[in-house]
């Protein structure tokens, strides 16, 4: 049983307030600080990518410069994979695996709070780079050798997005390793491994690839750190750069999936919700996740078909393999829908938005997973729509599907439908308008990373539905803003349980107390302790009614 | 903790049927030490979540109800400073030694604090231990 401690010399100004606020080392309070700040910068990345589809709405603007662009889309990148994406996968986890699997804090809540406060000045080092002369980091988001040494992008904005890095990515471990802890610890009396939720699954596996990939990529920075401000030629010529290219892309195709996993998971436990039925499939579930993870820990190689330094057919099988595990995840969603009592609410067309939107990204993926085929599609415009496709229009639409879904229980307040809705139509076209052109492009020759392109006949039209569509997908997230600052300020009070939850988080109040849970957990037998509970009183009363009728 | 190890475990050994493949078939030695890196750490985790539980974390099944009291903590100003004071240093490496220095001398601060944030939160479980009467329940 576990008291909460008073805070250092009993002074209670220490856990209220501001103060309180970014030192309390209540899961909650960590996991909302981390949502809110990666939000942010979701907004900032979002910036960056409306200025270059500003940029290339028409083939020879001059909105910015070549120097302009180079910086926005590393900053782009960066802040949406560093500090958004990811982040905020690790925010919901931090949030919501202590309440799913009945444990009243997080393990290490210090280490939690430690690493959230790295991650947060990595962020802001990150982006400190363009208060200075050389402008920020401007060598993508992976910034390949040779292109990033000191002698092709000199300045200090570049070893301040090193040093982001570094922390950021630390900051990250930290937290990982502290759900990770959590959830082989502090699980509740009955909650055995296979009991655990869909989403506290997807969260384990994708702490697994934080502490084992993301730790290469602090090595791979620092390394280059040092190459930069001391001379020593660490990664140099071919072997050098493929080395880094090794090193960068086992954290950098890994941390794709950590991207993907949590939100997956959302959308599974909202689709399971909203169906009134148990996720079909469970225990295949739970081995697809454990298998898709360790093979998402040995496809890296694909990033590099081109280089001449992979082992094309070994990381090509490997890639390939991916659509086994992915296929049972989407037989698991479609099994579930089969026999449903479907309920049609934001966040079950947001979840089922996210396995179509996914499907797309997973498709062209197949295509790529190909090295004859990479080698056409390699540094084009298909690549970026295929990799919109599953972190953009995957993982964005599985967040908001769990926003929506748990929304009442972080906050004891509904999100509007209607507006939820609108928001849902608003950035599926937005989406599709912005990524589809692309692939268009891309096989068309379209390459990435360029501020101008020749007049080809298609390119600017494309470009230009393109850009609309970037302005189309920034409505639907200032509808969503809307709908937060609505929802908040004229708040419909949504109970405990609004949706008839299946899992431990829909126990307890909404929000939910310092310690979790005030009332004694429901006896937990499956992976949806609560919906047991209700078939077994729904059992009960069935059992009544034939008694009476027989007397 | 029952079972906590057990997905680690099961996890690296995937990992390791691949990393055995990835040895076979490319030979590279990067490839192989990144792979072998992460395998280390899972089963790192695991082996020290089993001998802390006593085995406890290999056996199947769920796990027991806790029988001894724990303090969490509420807030700590100590972990706050820790991190900034961590970022401080690191960003002082491009910014200025002067704030490497400053970090570091928060960074030992910050250490102290937390050092005094634990024996308060090990006196307040010894005092509710105490109120318990025999600490267990």
């Amino acid at each position: 049983m576990a008291i909460q401690a008073p805070p250092l010399g009993s002074s209670p100004s220490r856990s209220s307030g501001w103060l309180g606020a970014f030192t309390s080392t209540d899961h909650k309070r960590i996991g909302l600080n981390l949502g809110i700040a990666s939000f942010v910068f979701f907004l900032l990345g979002g910036a960056f990518a409306l200025a270059m589809r500003t940029q290339l709405a028409s083939d020879n603007s001059s909105f910015m410069s070549n120097g302009t662009y180079n910086d926005m889309f590393t900053m782009h990148g960066s802040t949406m994979i560093y500090l958004f994406v990811t982040p905020m996968a690790i925010a919901m986890a931090m949030y919501l695996v202590p309440l799913q699997i009945g444990a009243v804090s997080i393990s290490a809540p210090r280490i939690a709070l430690t690493g959230f406060w790295v991650w947060l000045c990595g962020g802001l080092t990150m982006e400190s780079g363009w208060l200075t002369d050389s402008g920020p980091g401007r060598a993508g988001w992976f910034s390949y050798i040779p292109l990033s040494n000191a002698a092709n992008t000199p300045g200090i904005g570049q070893n301040l997005w090193i040093l982001g890095v570094i922390m950021a990515v630390a900051g990250m471990i930290l937290m990982g390793g502290c759900v990770l802890a959590t959830i082989m610890r502090r699980r509740a009396p009955g909650m055995s491994v296979l009991r655990m939720s869909m989403f506290t699954w997807t969260a384990l596996v994708s702490v697994f690839m934080v502490v084992g990939a993301f730790p290469v990529l602090i090595v791979a920075m620092a390394l280059l750190f040092i190459q930069r401000t001391t001379g020593m030629q660490i990664y140099s010529g071919f072997s050098g750069a493929i080395d880094y290219q090794n090193l960068f892309w086992f954290f950098g195709h890994p941390v794709v999936y950590v991207m993907f996993f949590p939100y997956l998971g959302a959308a599974a436990e909202a689709i399971a919700t909203n169906s009134r039925k148990k996720w079909f499939g469970y225990h295949a579930f739970v081995m697809s996740m454990m298998s898709f993870a360790a093979l998402s820990m040995t496809v890296w190689g694909h990033h590099m078909f081109i280089t001449g330094g992979s082992f094309n057919e070994y990381f090509a099988f490997t890639s390939t393999m991916l659509v086994i595990p992915a296929g049972i995840e989407y037989f698991d969603m479609a099994g579930t829908l089969i026999g449903g009592s479907l309920v049609l609410r934001c966040s079950m067309l947001f979840a089922l938005t996210f396995f179509i939107q996914f499907l797309i990204g997973g498709l062209s993926g197949i295509w790529v997973a190909s090295p004859v085929l990479d080698y056409q599609a390699n540094d084009t415009y298909f690549v970026i729509a295929h990799f919109h496709y599953t972190l953009f229009a995957g993982s964005i639409f599985g967040f908001f599907a769990g926003v929506y879904h748990w929304f009442p229980k972080v906050t004891g307040a509904l999100l509007r439908e209607r507006l939820g809705k609108l928001q849902l139509a608003v950035m599926i076209i937005g989406t599709n308008m912005t990524f589809f052109p692309m692939f268009i492009l891309g096989r068309e020759g379209m390459p990435r990373r360029i501020a101008r392109y020749p007049q080809q006949p298609g390119w600017q039209p494309l470009n230009l539905v393109s850009s609309i569509g970037a302005g189309i997908i920034a409505l639907g997230v200032l509808i969503f803003l809307v709908n937060v600052l609505v929802s908040l300020t004229r708040r419909q009070v949504s109970g405990d349980d609004p949706w008839e939850g299946q899992t431990l988080e829909w126990a307890t109040t909404s929000p939910p107390p310092p310690l979790n849970f005030e009332r004694p957990l429901p006896p937990i037998k499956s992976y949806t302790p609560l919906l047991d509970l209700r078939h077994e009183a729904q059992d009960e009363a069935r059992e009544r009614d034939r008694q009476e009728a027989r007397a | 903790m029952r079972g906590g190890s057990i997905p680690l475990l099961i996890w690296g050994v995937l990992l390791g049927l691949l990393m055995a493949t990835n040895w076979v078939w490319t030979g590279d030695s990067i490839q192989f030490g990144s792979l072998a890196f992460a395998i280390l750490v899972i089963w790192l985790g695991a082996g020290l979540a089993a001998v802390f539980s006593r085995r406890e974390s290999l056996r199947r099944g769920p796990p027991k109800p806790r029988l001894t009291r724990e303090a969490i903590p509420t807030s700590s100003l100590g972990a706050a400073l820790l991190g900034v004071s961590s970022a401080a240093i690191l960003f002082g490496l491009t910014f200025g030694s002067f704030l490497v220095l400053m970090g570091g001398g928060l960074f030992v601060a910050s250490l102290g604090l937390i050092v005094r944030e634990h024996r308060h939160q090990r006196r307040a479980r010894l005092t509710a231990t105490e109120r318990d009467g025999s600490g267990r329940f």
